[in-house]
């Protein structure tokens, strides 16, 4: 870390890098894996860092037990302190239990819709999921709330196949079935 | 900027750009950008059609046809990267180096104060007063943090005091979270 201290910053493109450059960005807290160190939940991070890069992660344990100890008398020394929180708040994943509703509600005398509620919560995108679904039952589908799609047709009982192979991250235990509810 | 920025509330609408409205802000790109000429074309290939995404309090954004946020701007300002397109494309915009010490206020949303640019940790290019920049940290390869210069960096050291660059959008902002548009 010592010897880019005296470097200049670059300007410009730089020889022997091609652009786009490409970052790689942690799966936990979305940022640049050097930034994991600030996100409040560093410690899943560090489970994601050591699943998907094993490299980087070895590499890191080395280096931030090194950082540690040097860090603190230099930041004593050098570093003004300075006043305020300086909290990084997480903004993802602040909501409720992850969770998936279906049930199906009257559409007219005869027929019937499908009602999915907490895709969201997944941080699934409605509209891709809404399409998916139009085109896997052949049938209207749309999203009609901030957490809701409307499937034309009952389709409940397929969903739980189709949602738990779609996105293999929803086990079949966190989808409930709500029934048939009345208008 | 982009604090309170929800992509859920904040986006009022999208629409398909007119060529001659795309060639226009091309130009003013390639010439508020000096090193962006050679790379223009594969940030936003000729056959593309971009896409302008209005958003509340004046804030517009550019984003490429398969919906990736490419710049921004606020009322008539002048488009800037998005840091996942200065992470790309480092060289858009000059650097400004913070010291370490700054990352964990400007991750929360806070302005540069001066001193977190003249510090030891610290690096900076000179550039006058209003000159959007890239903000680097200490011991970090990508920009945290994209601002508006309040004072030129030689006032920066000379002054050594208050706000040295507006945050106008860091890692972890309502943009930064903004998924690409459909
Ligand atoms: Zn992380």
């Amino acid at each position: 870390m010592a010897s880019d201290v005296q470097a200049p910053l670059p300007i410009g493109p730089q020889p022997k890098v091609n652009y786009p450059m490409n970052v790689v960005y942690c799966g936990e807290c979305t940022m640049p894996t050097e930034y994991c160190e600030y996100f409040p939940n560093y410690e899943k991070c560090k489970v994601w860092l050591e699943k998907n890069m094993p490299d980087m992660f070895a590499k890191l344990g080395v280096a931030s037990e090194e950082g540690a100890g040097e860090g603190d008398t230099d930041e004593k020394k050098k570093r003004q302190t300075r006043g305020g929180k300086g909290q990084v708040k997480t903004k993802k994943k602040a909501m409720g239990p992850q969770k998936v509703c279906l049930s199906t509600a009257p559409r007219g005398k005869k027929k019937s819709v499908t009602v999915i509620t907490g895709l969201r919560t997944f941080d699934i995108d409605l509209k891709v999921a809404a399409k998916f679904f139009g085109q896997r039952f052949a049938c209207g589908s749309s999203v009609t709330g901030d957490d809701e799609i409307v499937i034309q047709g009952d389709v409940k009982d397929d969903l739980w196949d189709v949602i738990t192979e779609k996105w293999p991250e929803i086990d079949d235990d966190l989808i409930e079935d709500l029934g048939h509810q009345k208008r | 900027m982009f604090k309170k920025f929800d992509d859920r509330e904040s986006v009022s609408g999208n629409i398909q750009m007119k060529s001659s409205v795309q060639k226009a802000i091309k130009a003013k790109l390639l010439d508020q950008y000096p090193y962006i000429e050679a790379y223009i074309s594969s940030i936003m290939p000729k056959k593309e059609t971009l896409k302008i995404v209005k958003c509340h309090d004046h804030i517009e954004l550019l984003a490429n046809q398969s919906g990736e946020l490419l710049f921004f701007r606020h009322r008539e300002g002048r488009y800037m990267p998005t840091l996942r397109l200065i992470h790309k494309y480092p060289f858009l915009l000059p650097p400004l180096q913070v010291d370490k010490g700054a990352i964990r206020f400007i991750l929360s949303g806070a302005n540069i104060m001066c001193p977190g640019l003249t510090s030891p940790g610290a690096k900076l290019t000179s550039v006058p007063k209003d000159t959007p920049v890239a903000i680097m940290a200490e011991g970090k390869q990508h920009a945290v943090c994209i601002g508006l210069t309040k004072m030129s960096t030689d006032e920066m050291q000379s002054v050594n005091k208050g706000i040295g660059v507006d945050n106008l959008h860091y890692l972890n902002d309502g943009l930064w979270y903004m998924k690409a548009i459909k």
